[in-house]
């Protein structure tokens, strides 16, 4: 398929919802026509979905077109809410923080078009460029040279202060996304709770009592930042030695800055997050507070560590609910294997 | 019965990975098949388990509820008394057993949240989540291959 060029009409699969090839390619051309009606003589090749993305498909596309600014080339990555999501996001919210990333140096691609409500692509999508470089969600622990992953992650935690470190009301990301009206960890508890109360299909009492222990904990934040809020090196792409971009922005909100830390340092993930000997959560913590200048409440991060793992489960709980239903395509189980590491981080000292 | 249930599902894994994994070339379509397949072969061996694993269950958390219901609410006391008094399901009858689950998993989570509770009733709570956690069956099947790990590599 790689090498087919597709021409058809865009309108006549217009509200279609099944996921062909050729419905995309003509949901992107009808769109691509909607913004820029000059274009024509369109052809897209190397249409290709990718296998990862859990909440969307992602669709690799090279477009060409000419329109008055004479032929066009672009190499192109439509994000398309799958039938059944993880994640219940809104694009225009992540099309809004793409833009506003575009004047900063965090490394994100440029976004061009956003079909929020479904119109041309049958369901909310998003189409920005393909940025070089690979995904290499194990990286840290991958096949490179130790020196190099080390490189890597201090990068990682260099972007994440970064991103941390941007004048999100400068920027206009106050219109675009919700500013706390609590604290951070409530608000996110909160909403997450909601998402729970949805997508639970039985009693959890693991996850209950760990939600009652969270609503007696929650921290307040010392800064109100942009968090991305999956922050994780298979969220990245990787060219050489440096992280070419930072994808998939659809969590992004404005919140407390060790949310982002509380899911690296996350005992959980560690293959993706951390190198063992050399790059722990000790050493990712006195490098955060060297780049930022900023304190690290153990309590309030060992809060966020248990969050992330809690929310994590009601994201996989999201997943049993929807291949239930028959609209996920992956088998998931209750997390159990989440339980026992959130209840040993809630007694340890602080 | 042959074949039985568990070489039924093995031969489907078996066809599925020799004969039609390869046929699949579409990288999305073949990481989901790839994700089944290693479903099926997890639930193989779970199945079997499963019964047994929710009679220890509900023995567990019904002589637990009987611990906790001196401490929590009234109403919920009640209902706990109520729950406990109705005869344990047929052991063969797997959905019984399921929905008997259920009921006193919710009795239970109840219970947990009830600020009434003594230390030692959360220790005895807390041990027993994490002991049907360390027990529970059915396990989620990963479906990305693992890479080379770097001590592999270096060492």
């Amino acid at each position: 398929m790689d090498e087919k060029i597709f021409t058809r009409q865009a309108d006549t699969v217009k509200g279609d919802k099944s996921t062909s090839s050729e419905r995309i390619v003509a949901g992107l051309q009808a769109m691509i026509t909607d913004a820029i009606p000059t274009a024509h003589h369109f052809a897209f090749t190397g249409v290709e979905r990718f296998a990862g993305g859990l909440s969307r498909e992602n669709w690799s596309i090279d477009a060409t077109w000419v329109d008055t600014a004479g032929a066009q080339s672009r190499h192109l990555m439509l994000m398309r809410d799958a039938s059944g999501t993880l994640l219940d996001t809104d694009r225009k919210r992540e099309f809004g923080v793409l833009k506003a990333l575009e004047a900063t140096p965090v490394p994100t691609p440029k976004a061009y078009w956003m079909d929020d409500d479904g119109h041309w692509l049958g369901a909310p999508s998003l189409v920005m460029d393909r940025m070089p470089g690979q995904c290499e969600y194990l990286v840290l622990n991958g096949t490179r040279p130790l020196d190099d992953r080390l490189k890597l992650a201090r990068s990682f935690t260099d972007l994440m202060a970064n991103i941390h470190a941007i004048d999100w009301r400068a920027l206009g990301l106050g219109e675009v996304l919700d500013i706390p009206t609590d604290s951070p960890s409530r608000v996110e508890l909160a909403h997450w709770e909601a998402e729970y109360r949805r997508v639970q299909l039985e009693p959890h009492p693991e996850l209950d009592y760990v939600l009652d222990w969270l609503g007696l904990n929650a921290p307040k934040a010392q800064a109100i930042v942009l968090v991305h809020g999956d922050f994780k090196p298979g969220n990245a792409l990787i060219e050489g030695e440096h992280i070419s971009a930072k994808l998939d922005w659809e969590t992004a909100h404005l919140g407390d800055p060790l949310e982002d830390l509380g899911w690296v340092t996350n005992s959980v993930r560690k293959r993706e997050h951390q190198i063992a000997g050399v790059w722990e959560r000790e050493q990712i913590i006195a490098t955060y507070r060297a780049l930022t200048g900023r304190e690290v409440n153990e309590a309030a991060l060992r809060w966020w560590n248990v969050f992330s793992c809690w929310k994590l489960a009601v994201i996989q709980l999201t997943a049993v609910r929807e291949f239930v239903a028959g609209r996920y395509d992956r088998a998931f189980q209750t997390p159990s294997w989440l339980y026992r590491p959130m209840f040993q981080m809630m007694e340890s000292p602080a | 019965m042959r074949p039985t249930v568990e070489e039924q599902l093995l031969g489907t894994c078996r066809i599925l990975d020799t004969l039609v994994s390869p046929c699949v070339t579409d990288p999305y379509a073949r990481t989901l098949l790839e994700g089944l397949i290693g479903n099926l072969r997890m639930l193989t061996l779970a199945l079997p388990a499963v019964p047994g694993f929710l009679r220890s269950d509900n023995r567990a958390t019904a002589e637990l509820l009987d611990k906790l219901r001196v401490n929590v609410a009234p109403e919920l006391a009640a209902s706990i008394a109520l729950a406990l008094a109705q005869p344990e399901p047929d052991t063969a009858d797997m959905s019984a057993l399921d929905q008997r689950n259920v009921e006193l998993r919710g009795l239970f989570s109840k219970a947990l949240c009830d600020s009434g509770l003594t230390t030692g009733l959360r220790e005895a709570a807390l041990a027993h989540m994490k002991a049907r956690a360390a027990a529970a069956p059915m396990r989620y099947v990963s479906t990305t291959t693992p890479p080379k790990t770097a001590l592999t590599k270096e060492s």
